[in-house]
């Protein structure tokens, strides 16, 4: 177990490595990073370009810029992704991709949170409906509800789901859902229950935008992986021997169904991320996903780098925690 | 059962998790107290830069709006475009005073602090000279300002009085008519700087106290409001009323502006009580639909900071024939464009008749028409075409029998008015047989500064204090002049547009520049872009727009009530 | 796992003769079978027909509507609904219903270049890579994966931010593939794996074919089942993307047009215009409906055992 681990940690670590080197080359070469400066009217004179392009290493060529990037010898104590330093951000000293990113991981870690939670417990639920009522009408509207939701836009949706909120505040004449931002401005004189509720209020409808998706593609394959033991031949066993329906699935089939949406949702993550960018636009929330968008907005190589690079170690522990978990859980499986 | 039992502790798990990062009391901020009375939020539909609003990163209007009401200013542009001084803070009325060279004199209410008690003082007006002078004596690598024309003409700026009276004096032979506008967008505490033990005496000093300014918010306030908390410049920032103010104290006890990029989630966010408005720098129609539905919602359009033109690029060789760049900005039809890109939210809006001044201003006198440009005249300008040679053949305009080659009309991807421009601008020069290829461009600063263009469509920024623009935009040495316009006599003129001492005058060699540049038919000006501002009657009144001033409606956030 | 593997290998259709893997006559029954499953999947059946009708209306519409997608001054600003244009115009002069056609059909053209493309790349990579295992497998599968570990929305994001005015659809098409033949290349890999170990491919190898020959005439046309059923699911996938892309302002860029630019340009529009808003948006969703319960069908008539349960 733990030298398998240890094996699959070092596959990840040239994965990345090289992963690293796509991210900086696709960033690097697309963009110029001082693009707005130039745009300034009027033009910053040659000595400002040339201070900005040394401090931001654009006077480097691209090897030795990955060099710095990465290792970060050779440069102004502000870069070096081994040193835990992100680079220089084009947005001035006022922004620190480090610190930035730190903040943004806190604001969207609650609301991925709470969205990977909801849609495990909404896919499982009706996967295992659908699959013990196969071809039933209950199967089929779920299975529709499913496609509907995975053949929709984000935004799409994201604009529908807070129409509803809103039409909810207005009939009930609260105002319990709220449309923008993580939290209300003034939080520091809330009791704990009415920050609770500003927070919950300020949750559900992102959280409910961004689970949709997550929620339609794993509940198709709960049921998959249900109707699969459904029909082995232990699950049959059991049956024959007369144990009770209720309990066959509960012992026996549930816990077996359960194994693949593991590695499913932990791998789902990329999904999760992508969601995330858009999510956070329409609630605007200042996460990661918005982080993001400024970054590409602003010609901010570095912070694009950064994120990527993130969400790149980010997916890679996802699938190797998917793989572990999957012979912790599986019993059939022994790692060599 | 057992399974059950795990299950159940499974969800269990989950939702202790979601609550926990939920309900987690509530973080304190280290506030400057007060707050939460009279509370309005207002949207600032980009985020900001940097703190320093003269740099480059914090140059911007996000920016002065986030500090509007915690830096001090001598003066500020009304609505109708007319100078008023801060008698808060300023108590003598400032006038040129005529000399060997140009100075003009300020004294400071002696009752005006900082809020952490230091005196606000000539130190700080010095700061802001230096911050801006562009000069690498005082201040290293120009201190990344993002440049000033007024400061580069200060010789020096001296205290007396114990720094509460401060003389500003212009260099040899320079005068500038909007001499008035120094400091106009905000003074910094110097003090605060040399208590971090930065020398503002060197030229190194100084480029670290602009980095320190740009880097950190500050912590406290020379005017009516002081941050409250961190305020972030991508997020929210929260202004309280700054209890050490010696004026009055605003009605308005709590600003929040919440920085947010996402149009079409501000009309419900408004409905919802979250905002209570914005006015923000960019146009759209639907938000205005949205609007005019809603009750206790009050909105205006008006003519906004910025202008749209088409500009021609002098060095193409077909297009060095001023005879067909008439017949080119005679077939454009402008009102047709300004009813198809803002007309119909803004009904108001005319075809822009001046490159310097628009139709409200004071100064406005209409160059255009009399030539005939905008006028969308196909016949008129096939006339001027066939008296200069040209012929008609079919759908193709040819001179000496070869067609004129296609024009490349570009403009900046993504830009919503200009992508209807342009198509419109095509639509019209095919009617004299003269083929536009639209190209979009991602790189305005690049197109334009290499001139790789034939029309270029963008717009310019348009404040009350027009004194440099003409020197900028048709100078023959000036770097913002990209189509190649190289006319002594304008030239002439606009050196003396920016060497006037007094804004009349200036004005006066503005407006006789702007007739010999349409007379060249070298930039068609096109529209004012209208922006638009909108407010919760409910909730806050006396608001109104300023569209002479970055801070737009903000502008006398201090005056504002709360309707109850 | 392997079981799964061995289904699709069956419903891939085991050639009996190994010497004439895929003969015509066969291939004809074979597809006849699945084809007469696949009717069977009456949702499936209905999605065909619907996808039929919204490819016909992108791309043989605009052949026969009166009005181009692009601004014309005889139209007039911001109308409603009418006969004249179902679907109301834009305020700079276009006919919605035109956009619309036009918006589907360079959508579709996105959707199904990155399918095309990223199958053809991804098939042949994940087969060579797992015909040959080992080293050469570790290998190639490790550069894939450095293609999944970046969400696609974000990897054209990151380019096309920068491209802008230059994102036409093929580059958006292209820049996608990129980032998307991975997914196929695991899914193929995983099939050739099994299939390489029966008995026709050790035949096939054992009569001294050469490796490209039984890679392309034996193990990709056997493995076409999950290959198409990915590349379906692909379209779909692509199809949101692009939208998801539009609406961060990253997408297809004017002049041109997309479905996913078209709802983004209306969004704040839902409740004032909505002919602005739904059109485009029902088209996603039925676009990738459609495509969705096509690759459903294709699943069950490419596997037997589940059909079988459900008659």
């Amino acid at each position: 177990m733990l030298v398998y681990t240890a094996r699959r940690l070092a596959v990840a670590i040239p994965v990345l490595l090289a992963a690293s080197v796509l991210v900086f080359l696709m960033v690097d070469l697309s963009g110029d990073p001082l693009a707005d400066l130039r745009l300034q009217q009027p033009p910053p004179s040659e000595e400002v370009m040339a201070a900005a392009e040394a401090r931001y290493y654009l006077d480097r060529s691209t090897p030795e810029r990955y060099w710095l990037w990465m290792t970060g010898i050779g440069g102004n104590g502000d870069i070096g992704l081994l040193q835990g330093e992100f680079g220089p951000s084009v947005r001035g000293g006022a922004f620190d991709i480090g610190e930035q990113l730190a903040s943004s991981i806190t604001v969207t870690l609650r609301l991925v949170t709470a969205a990977i939670i909801a849609a495990l417990g909404l896919a499982i639920l009706s996967g295992v409906v659908s699959a013990m009522r196969q071809y039933s009408k209950l199967d089929y509207t779920l299975t529709f509800i499913g496609f509907l939701a995975l053949a929709m836009p984000t935004f799409w949706l994201g604009a529908l789901i807070k129409e509803g909120g809103l039409w909810f505040n207005q009939t009930t004449g609260t105002g319990f859902f709220y449309t923008i931002g993580a939290n209300s401005a003034r939080v520091s004189n809330m009791t704990n229950w009415e920050y609770f509720l500003d927070s919950a209020g300020h949750l559900v409808l992102p959280t409910v935008t961004l689970m949709l998706t997550s929620f339609a593609s794993w509940s198709r394959y709960q049921r998959t992986s249900m109707l699969e033991v459904l029909n082995s031949d232990y699950v049959r066993l059991a049956r024959a021997k007369g144990v009770p329906n209720r309990v066959v699935v509960r012992r026996h089939a549930l816990r077996t169904a359960l194994i693949p949406l593991v590695t499913v949702a932990t791998i789902g993550v990329v999904g999760i991320i992508e969601g995330v960018v858009i999510t956070e636009t329409i609630f605007q929330w200042r996460g990661l996903g918005y982080f993001f968008i400024e970054a590409v907005k602003t010609n901010d190589a570095f912070a694009v780098m950064s994120w990527l690079m993130l969400s790149g170690t980010l997916v890679v522990l996802a699938s190797l925690v998917a793989d572990i978990l999957y012979g912790v859980l599986d019993p059939r499986i022994r790692y060599e | 059962m057992q399974i059950r039992k795990k299950m159940l502790g499974a969800a269990a798990v989950g939702v202790s998790a979601v609550l926990a990062l939920g309900a987690c009391s509530p973080p304190q901020d280290e506030g400057n107290g007060g707050g939460g009375e009279n509370s309005v939020t207002w949207i600032v539909n980009q985020p900001g830069g940097g703190w320093n609003h003269n740099s480059n990163e914090g140059g911007s209007v996000y920016v002065i709006q986030m500090l509007h009401g915690v830096l001090p200013v001598p003066g500020f542009w009304s609505p109708e475009g007319q100078w008023e001084w801060n008698t808060d803070l300023i108590v003598n009325t400032p006038e040129l005073i005529e000399g060997d060279q140009v100075s003009w004199e300020y004294q400071i209410n002696p009752d005006a602090n900082w809020s952490d008690g230091e005196p606000i003082s000539a130190e700080d007006f010095i700061w802001q000279w230096k911050m801006t002078s562009g000069d690498d004596e005082i201040c290293a690598e120009g201190c990344n300002s993002r440049g000033s024309t007024l400061g580069s003409l200060i010789e020096s700026v001296e205290g007396s009085d114990d720094g509460k009276t401060v003389t500003v004096t212009l260099k040899e032979d320079a005068q500038f008519p909007g001499w008035f506008t120094f400091g106009a967008d905000g003074l910094y505490p110097a003090h605060v700087a040399v208590a971090e033990g930065i020398d503002l005496d060197t030229a190194d000093g100084m480029l670290e106290s602009s980095h320190f300014f740009n880097d950190a918010p500050l912590t406290i306030s020379g005017a009516e409001y002081v941050f409250d908390g961190t305020p972030a410049l991508d997020g929210r920032t929260v202004k309280v009323a700054n209890e050490e103010y010696w004026g009055d104290t605003p009605d308005i006890g709590e600003i929040i502006l919440e920085v947010n990029t996402e149009e079409g989630s501000w009309v419900p966010a408004l409905t919802n009580g979250e905002v209570q408005g914005a006015a923000p720098a960019s146009w759209s129609d639907d938000v205005i639909t949205q609007l005019e539905g809603l009750e206790n919602v009050e909105f205006g359009v008006d003519s906004g900071g910025s202008w749209e033109h088409l500009d021609v690029n002098m060095n193409n060789e077909a297009l060095q024939d001023e005879a067909l760049r008439h017949a080119i900005f005679n077939a454009i039809d402008v009102q047709n464009i300004a009813d198809r890109t803002y007309g119909e939210k803004f009904p108001d809006i005319t075809p822009r008749t001046n490159h310097v001044f628009s139709t409200s201003s004071e100064f406005h006198q209409d160059t255009i028409t009399e030539h005939g440009h905008g006028a969308g005249d196909a016949d008129a300008a096939l006339e001027l075409l066939e008296e200069a040679g040209y012929e008609l053949n079919g759908d193709t305009l040819e001179l000496d029998g070869e067609a004129v080659p296609a024009l490349r009309l570009r403009y900046t991807a993504g830009h919503v008015a200009r992508e209807i421009i342009s198509e419109l601008i095509q639509a019209d020069l095919s009617e004299i047989g003269i083929t536009a290829e639209i190209e979009t461009t991602d790189d305005l600063g690049g197109t334009l500064a290499e001139a790789d263009y034939d029309l270029m469509l963008f717009g310019w920024s348009t404040t009350p204090d027009f004194y440099g623009s003409p020197h900028q935009y048709w100078h023959s040495e000036s770097g913002s002049n990209f189509g190649g316009l190289d006319v002594e006599e304008v030239d002439t003129l606009v050196d003396r547009t920016m060497n006037s001492s007094t804004p009349e005058e200036s004005a006066e060699h503005a407006n006789e520049a702007a007739a010999l540049v349409a007379e060249q038919a070298y930039v068609l000006p096109i529209v004012d872009t209208p922006a638009f501002y909108f407010y919760d009657t409910s909730f806050i009144d006396g608001v109104t727009d300023n569209n002479a001033q970055s801070r737009r409606a903000l502008w006398n956030q201090h005056e504002w009530t709360a309707v109850n | 796992m392997s079981e799964m593997q061995s289904r699709i290998a069956m419903s891939g259709g085991g050639p009996e003769n190994p010497e004439q893997p895929v003969a015509k006559g066969g291939d004809l029954t074979q597809i006849q079978i699945i084809w007469r499953r696949f009717r069977r999947h009456r949702a499936a059946m209905i999605s065909l027909v619907l996808l039929a009708l919204i490819t016909a209306f992108a791309f043989l519409g605009p052949l026969v509507w009166q009005w181009g997608h692009t601004v014309n001054s005889d139209i007039p600003s911001n109308a409603g609904p009418s006969w004249d244009h179902p679907f109301g115009t834009t305020k700079q002069g276009n006919d919605v219903f035109a956009q619309t056609m036009r918006g589907a059909q360079q959508s579709l053209k996105v959707a199904f270049t990155v399918a095309v493309l990223s199958t053809v790349v991804g098939a042949t990579w994940g087969a060579v890579a797992g015909y040959y295992r080992g080293r050469v497998d570790a290998i190639m599968m490790r550069i894939a994966d450095i293609f999944l570990i970046i969400p696609l929305i974000v990897a054209v994001a990151s380019i096309n931010g920068n491209v802008r005015g230059g994102a036409t659809w093929y580059a958006v098409a292209l820049i996608m593939c990129l980032f998307s033949w991975a997914t196929i290349a695991r899914v193929v890999r995983g099939v050739v794996l099994s299939l390489r170990e029966q008995e026709f491919i050790e035949a096939a190898r054992a009569a001294g074919a050469k490796a490209s020959r039984i890679i392309f005439r034996h193990l990709l046309p056997n493995a076409a089942g999950p290959i198409i059923v990915a590349a379906t699911l692909l379209i779909a996938v692509a199809v949101l993307t692009e939208a998801g892309l539009s609406f961060i302002g990253f997408g297809i860029q004017p002049p041109d047009i997309s479905l996913g630019k078209m709802v983004e340009g209306a969004r704040t529009a839902a409740f004032t215009r909505p002919w602005l808003f739904y059109p485009p948006g029902v088209l996603i969703v039925l676009i990738c409906l459609t495509i969705n319960f096509i690759g459903d069908g294709l699943r069950d008539a490419l596997d037997p055992r589940q059909t079988m349960v459900r008659r």
